[in-house]
């Protein structure tokens, strides 16, 4: 597959859409060969305003009744408004949060891996992550979720800076090698938490904490995922070099840039992003593997034009297995990590059996 | 940045690889059920002695000899219900002996032999026990502890919760002779029900709600915790929840619709001794308008008692007086 357009300055062609919302940027230049890119940013548009109504849809789903009339009307409206503001909206910000910086961690990952299947949940990040929440459930369980997430973040850093320890103490000589040893070091830190809530009679616990989950999403007790969303920003903002990055480390090193730096600065995003949702709302499984793969068949693999795609739809593919979860079984739940697991597990055999025929 | 072309075959295989192995395991999982389920009544028919009778259980009949010196307990609640009678058990399971069960904590006295999930079946073949007992979570391994020595089941039947205790108790004051203490315990058992029950239907409808990690799930009658609606009367505030071991995941905003006039908690994480932050979870904006915050109603019941002991006489004797000690007490709004 090609990576498209190193050559022109890809800053100038995407400004304006750092976010979900779509929007209006006249200055689209779509010098990138392939017939996909010219229609990008209108498809864009689409998509954006696509994951904007699943996300008005998902304002009104839920066990008390709101509505927009009863929004709207002067009496009888405050249960409503409370329901909406203390419950739906963080909801709603909530998936989309998580959604657009998991996708966006993936697709850094991926790329810095130089890899299509790597993600945060393949690379010991996330293991770490809910290592540290183990840690902190068995030592110190009154901790609120604040605390708790920054120890799951410390934790969450220190398993990939042993990550990026060990890739630079062995000899890279195949691209496998990396997510190998992500594989690998996950696999680690996942007995050691497995054997450790084993031991504590834990395990059921860890099950609840790990399967992504936003029914104990409130205002008050999400707003951690905008600290990933400033993440997935700063990604946009250093977009380029990740797409440097992703074409190799002689590539990066003779047009002058540090490669492990970029490296460095690449997993830091992802371990704190991928540390933030595990503590916050759990783990999502799929979302960074599917995504960027998607994504990259319809826009490439330049991560500046690709990143808006992926927070997109990555928002997308939340909101959408939420309300799943939601509705199937009004008015309980399925854990969105459960149904993301489903869908995900589809969408990838879909994707491998397809690529796989089309390249031969 | 591409894998490469012939990495998908290679993938694809390491995936179909995977699939069949997750196959395999499920297809030969089940056999390990049926084999000794076969076994069962030729246990039941072949040892045991003369001396021996044979009791009746959840998975079949099992000669159990009249004299039983050596007894290996798989189940908290028949622990409980033996230690109510009055019987000296010698082996248990697990490590965690919350509440009324701490004696049994010393393992010098009371030997371990695994846990409830996991049998130590080398040390069981060792011990060679007169009699092992199972129920609840270690029902799923009475075929192979029945295949070492003469075990029997303890019903778990969460749909005739009441029925099932009792059920439970008079089978093991039948074996081991302590029908007269089982009969009084149930007597008064059921006379503290019915006390109970005249008050609890008039004072509102409740809800029954575990957390764990957490999250939430809410139980209804039928379920492991029906107990309190089907037999303490307490009115559902959920009617449509159907049983379910593991509940029916809820949010804030379920609670909320709900408004039970009483809120019963149990602290999962509490109960396994790993603090707990039920108080947490539910103290939020959504839960303090419900009418069981506002008057001081939000019951959180003895965690170990209610999630781990479950069905042993005592424990449901206890669970009972909890429900009836708060019930007695006069409104009183609390919450700030």
């Amino acid at each position: 597959m090609s990576t498209r357009s190193p050559d022109s300055p890809p800053h100038l062609e995407a400004e304006g859409f750092a976010r979900s919302e779509p929007a209006p940027s006249p200055a689209v230049r779509s010098r990138a060969p392939g017939a996909t890119a010219g229609g990008a940013l209108p498809l864009l548009a689409v998509a954006g305003l696509a994951v904007l109504v699943l996300a008005g849809v998902s304002l009104l789903i839920g066990v008390s009744h709101v509505s927009w009339d009863a929004l709207l009307a002067p009496q009888e409206n405050h249960r409503a408004v409370q329901v909406l503001v203390i419950s739906r909206v963080p909801r709603t910000l909530a998936l989309v949060l998580a959604g657009m910086s998991l996708a966006v961690a993936g697709l850094i990952m991926q790329m810095l891996a130089r890899n299509r299947f790597v993600e945060p949940f393949t690379a010991g990040t996330a293991e770490s992550a809910s290592l540290g929440l183990l840690a902190v459930t068995i030592f110190a369980p009154g901790l609120p979720i604040l605390a708790r997430t920054a120890v799951a973040a410390g934790f969450s850093m220190a398993g990939t800076a042993l990550f990026l320890l060990i890739l630079r103490r062995i000899p890279l000589r195949s691209a496998l090698v990396v997510p190998i040893v992500g594989l690998v070091l996950g696999a680690i830190f996942d007995a050691t938490t497995t054997f450790f809530a084993y031991r504590f009679s834990l395990l059921q616990s860890l099950m609840s904490w790990t399967t992504g989950d936003f029914s104990s999403v409130l205002r008050g007790r999400y707003e951690l995922l905008w600290g990933a969303f400033v993440l997935t920003v700063v990604a946009y903002v250093v977009a380029d070099r990740f797409t440097v990055a992703g074409m190799g480390e002689a590539f990066t090193t003779n047009l002058g840039l540090s490669h492990p730096r970029i490296l460095a600065l690449g997993l830091a995003i992802v371990a704190m992003v991928t540390a933030v949702v595990v503590a916050t709302v759990g783990m999502i499984p799929f979302i960074g593997l599917i995504v960027p793969n998607l994504v990259s068949l319809i826009v490439g693999d330049n991560a500046r034009r690709s990143i808006p795609w992926v927070a997109v739809m990555g928002a997308g593919f939340v909101l959408v297995c939420d309300i799943a979860g939601r509705v199937v079984r009004q008015p309980y739940e399925i854990p969105v990590g459960t149904v993301a697991g489903v869908v995900g597990s589809l969408l990838f055999l879909h994707l491998l059996l397809r690529r796989d025929a089309r390249v031969g | 940045m591409s894998p490469s072309p012939q990495r998908f075959p290679l993938l694809l295989a390491a995936l179909i690889g995977v699939a069949a192995i997750g196959l395999a395991v499920y297809v030969l999982r089940p056999s390990e059920a049926p084999a000794p389920a076969g076994a069962a009544p030729e246990e039941a028919a072949s040892p045991g002695a003369g001396a021996g009778r044979p009791i009746t259980h959840a998975q079949g009949s099992t000669v159990v000899a009249a004299n039983l010196k050596e007894v290996v307990v798989f189940d908290l609640a028949a622990l409980d219900t033996l230690d109510a009678l009055g019987v000296e058990v010698q082996g248990v399971a697990g490590e965690y002996f919350p509440g009324q069960l701490a004696k049994y904590a010393d393992a010098k006295k009371y030997p371990r032999f695994g846990t409830l999930f996991e049998p130590d079946y080398e040390a069981i073949h060792a011990a060679r026990p007169d009699l092992v007992i199972t129920g609840g979570r270690s029902s799923a391994r009475y075929a192979k502890l029945s295949a070492i020595a003469p075990t029997i089941d303890q019903l778990t039947d969460d749909a005739h919760y009441l029925d099932t205790v009792v059920g439970n108790t008079e089978r093991l004051a039948s074996v081991f002779g302590k029908e007269e203490r089982a009969r009084a315990l149930i007597e008064s058992l059921r006379q503290a029900i019915s006390d109970l029950k005249q008050t609890t239907a008039a004072r509102g409808r409740g809800l029954i709600v575990l957390t764990s990690g957490g999250r939430m799930s809410a139980y209804g009658p039928g379920s492991r915790f029906g107990v309190l609606h089907e037999d303490f009367g307490i009115p559902p505030a959920a009617p449509s929840l159907k049983a379910s071991l593991h509940g029916e995941a809820i949010g804030s905003e379920f609670i909320l619709e709900t408004n039970p006039d009483w809120l019963f908690v149990i602290d999962r994480d509490a109960a396994i001794g790993e603090g707990g932050g039920a108080q947490r979870l539910l103290d939020n904006e959504l839960v303090r308008q419900t009418s069981a915050w506002k008057q001081g109603q939000v019951v959180y019941l003895d965690p170990a008692n209610t999630y781990l002991i479950g069905g042993g006489i005592q424990s449901v004797r206890r669970l009972l007086e909890q429900i009836s000690d708060v019930y007695a007490k006069p409104r009183q709004p609390t919450a700030p």
